[in-house]
Formats: structure tokens, sequence, C-alpha cells
């Protein structure tokens, strides 16, 4: 991995986080950073472990084996959509529908900024699914997007970030995979 | 309905993995299966066991560090190590476990079909062999742990929020 690779997701995770400051009103900014190569099998291992429970938001790019997830333990998951919809937040750790489709929508925002500056940086056209939003156990939520990576690749990029507003902070796991025009800069 | 006691030895089987093993106190897991599907076999006369831990439902070629990454090609494998290990084929009990649809949301083409796709495979592969399938625990879109306890050959299997069953 390049130090080009690795400051053009820094710029695209920045870009991304801010995003949510248009969203929520609010002042979002990236707090820390830390990216590095996995092998796939020990993805789950990323995400607590494949028991952990979490919430995965997943977004495939459209017409490439690209990939993006970003998994959050439910408390975390909870306290950013608290976050977002400026109330507290849920504290039974069941999220509601409101609430999947209020992370779905952060998930395409974020998805979507972080993908424009990736295409920016890699001169090619990035686009995002829908959101899906699955909450189980961490080796089944990335079993779909792992097993498409594992078609191609044996490992993957993971990106390790704390964002949120002056007052709290939040972090977040961020799978990206694979994109063979970013390893290649 | 945990038959796990002390001093049993779990061995996790991680995506492409597979694993056999003649020890009694042997507990074959795979932790957290969705889309991935558990393909258990037992001898219930020698107590010899495998698991398969299935991610894709067809390749090319094998692959040497995940003999069970393809589903074409984990089926004889995993026959071929309990047969190694001294279990006879023709007794083997098989349970097919997983292959969930881990999301119905618009917009992914089939992605999450895969699940299905590793089923119909492995079913395949079985049917080739001429082996039937004992139990089956496959679709939905709730995620899985499997175990199987070499001591009996029981497998268990447990879901987020589910108690535990035995197939």
């Amino acid at each position: 991995m390049t130090a080009e690779t690795v400051e053009l997701v820094s710029k695209a995770v920045t870009n991304a986080i801010s995003g949510l400051s248009g969203m929520t009103g609010k002042q979002f900014r990236v707090f820390s950073f830390d990216l590095k190569k996995v092998k796939v099998k020990e993805v789950p291992y990323e995400f607590g472990g494949p028991e952990a429970l979490i919430v995965g938001v997943y977004l495939k790019i459209k017409d490439k084996n690209g990939h993006i997830f970003v998994g959050y333990k439910p408390e975390v998951a909870a306290e950013l959509v608290g976050m977002a919809l400026g109330q507290e937040p849920n504290s039974t750790l069941d999220l509601s529908e409101l609430e999947q489709s209020v992370l779905g929508e952060i998930g395409n925002l974020v998805g979507s900024f972080f993908l424009n500056t990736l295409a920016e940086g890699i001169g090619m056209s990035l686009l995002p699914s829908p959101p899906a939003v699955i909450i189980d156990m961490a080796g089944a939520v990335l079993d779909t997007p792992l097993s498409h990576i594992l078609e191609h690749e044996e490992e993957t990029l993971i990106l390790t970030t704390n964002f949120g507003t002056q007052d709290k902070q939040i972090n977040g796991k961020f799978l990206i995979a694979p994109m063979p025009a970013l390893e290649q800069r | 309905m945990d038959t796990q006691g002390q001093n049993n030895r779990e061995i996790i089987i991680g995506m492409g993995e597979l694993a056999v093993s003649s020890q009694p106190s042997a507990v074959l897991t795979c932790l957290g299966v969705g889309s991935c599907v558990a393909l258990c076999a037992f001898d219930p006369v020698t107590k010899i066991g495998g698991i398969a831990h299935v991610v894709l439902p067809h390749g090319d070629n094998a692959n040497g560090s995940s003999p069970s990454k393809y589903a074409n090609f984990a089926v004889p494998a995993l026959l071929t190590e309990i047969t190694r290990h001294g279990g006879e084929k023709s007794r083997l009990v098989i349970k097919v476990v997983g292959g969930a649809q881990m999301s119905t949301a618009f917009g992914f083409d089939g992605t999450f079909k895969i699940g299905e796709r590793n089923v119909q495979e492995i079913l395949s592969s079985l049917e080739r062999e001429g082996i039937s399938v004992f139990a089956m625990d496959t679709g939905g879109t709730k995620g899985r742990t499997v175990r199987m306890y070499l001591d009996t050959g029981k497998v268990i299997v447990q879901s987020v929020g589910i108690n535990p069953k035995e197939l």
C-alpha cells in the first residue's frame, strides 16, 4: 500500500465524515484514522469476532467488484442515530425501522462522499448500490461481501476511525475492498 | 442444549477451511455462518467427523490454503479427508447448515443469493457422490453458529435471539 493510497483514503474519509455535517447540522470531523491490509478470513475478528453482534451497513460498488461495509457495535450505532436525529440514543439495542433507515441513509451519504473522492483520485466512476442494513453476528453479516471479495482477492483494506462532534466520538470500522485501481496507483 | 464439557477441545473452522477429527473430545465449530455453508459429515461407527466451511458455489481450481472455498471442491475434499482418517463414506450422516440470505434489500442484483447457490451446489455435489442428506437447516435471514460434538455426532445450531437446536 503506497503513501498516495493512504493519503487518498484519508481524504475520502475526511470528506465522507464532513458530509454528515450537512445532514445533521452539527460539525462532524475525523479524530483518528488507521488503514491496514487484512486477510479476508480474519476480517470478522476486526469487528469483534465472528459471533459478536454488530450493525452493518453494506454498499456494493455498481459494475465493479468493489464493496464498502461499515460496522458498529449496536450501542455505537444507536449513539450515531441519536446524534443524527438530535435525541438521546436508544438504550434497548433493538433498533427500530426508522433507526435502521437513518443508519442506511448515513451509510449512503458517507459511502457516496467517500466514493466520489476515490473516483476523482483514480479517475474512474464509482457508484454505490442502495445501502443494506444488517444486524446479526459479525461473521454472518460479513459473509456475503467477504465471499464476493474472496472470489478475486485474499486480502482487503480495513479502516478504523474515530469520528464525531466535539462532544461525542464514534468508533467505526470500514471494510473497503477490493479496488485494484486504487492499489495500482 | 450445549453439550460442551470442560474437557472438550473446540476446533474453529474459518472461511474456506476444512477440519476432520477422530478425537471424541473434539468440537468442530463454524462461528457466525451467514451465506456460507457448514457441511457436516459424521461416521457413527468410527466417530470420525468433519466440517467444510464452504464460501462460494463453484470454482475452476481448488484453492490450496482454502480447500473448502468452493462447494464443488469442498465436497470431495471432505469425503477424501474423512476416508483417510478411517471413516466410511457409505455410513456418513450428512447435515447441511447455513446458506442464509442476510439481506433482502433492493438493488443488489442477486448479491445476497449466494447462500442459496452454495446450498444448491453442495446438494448437487453430494448427489454426484451418491450420498444423501440426513438433515438440513438452510436459508432464512439469520446467521448461525454450528457445533458438531464428535463424542455423539450431535450438531447444534445457534442463532441470535433463538434457542439452540439440535439438528
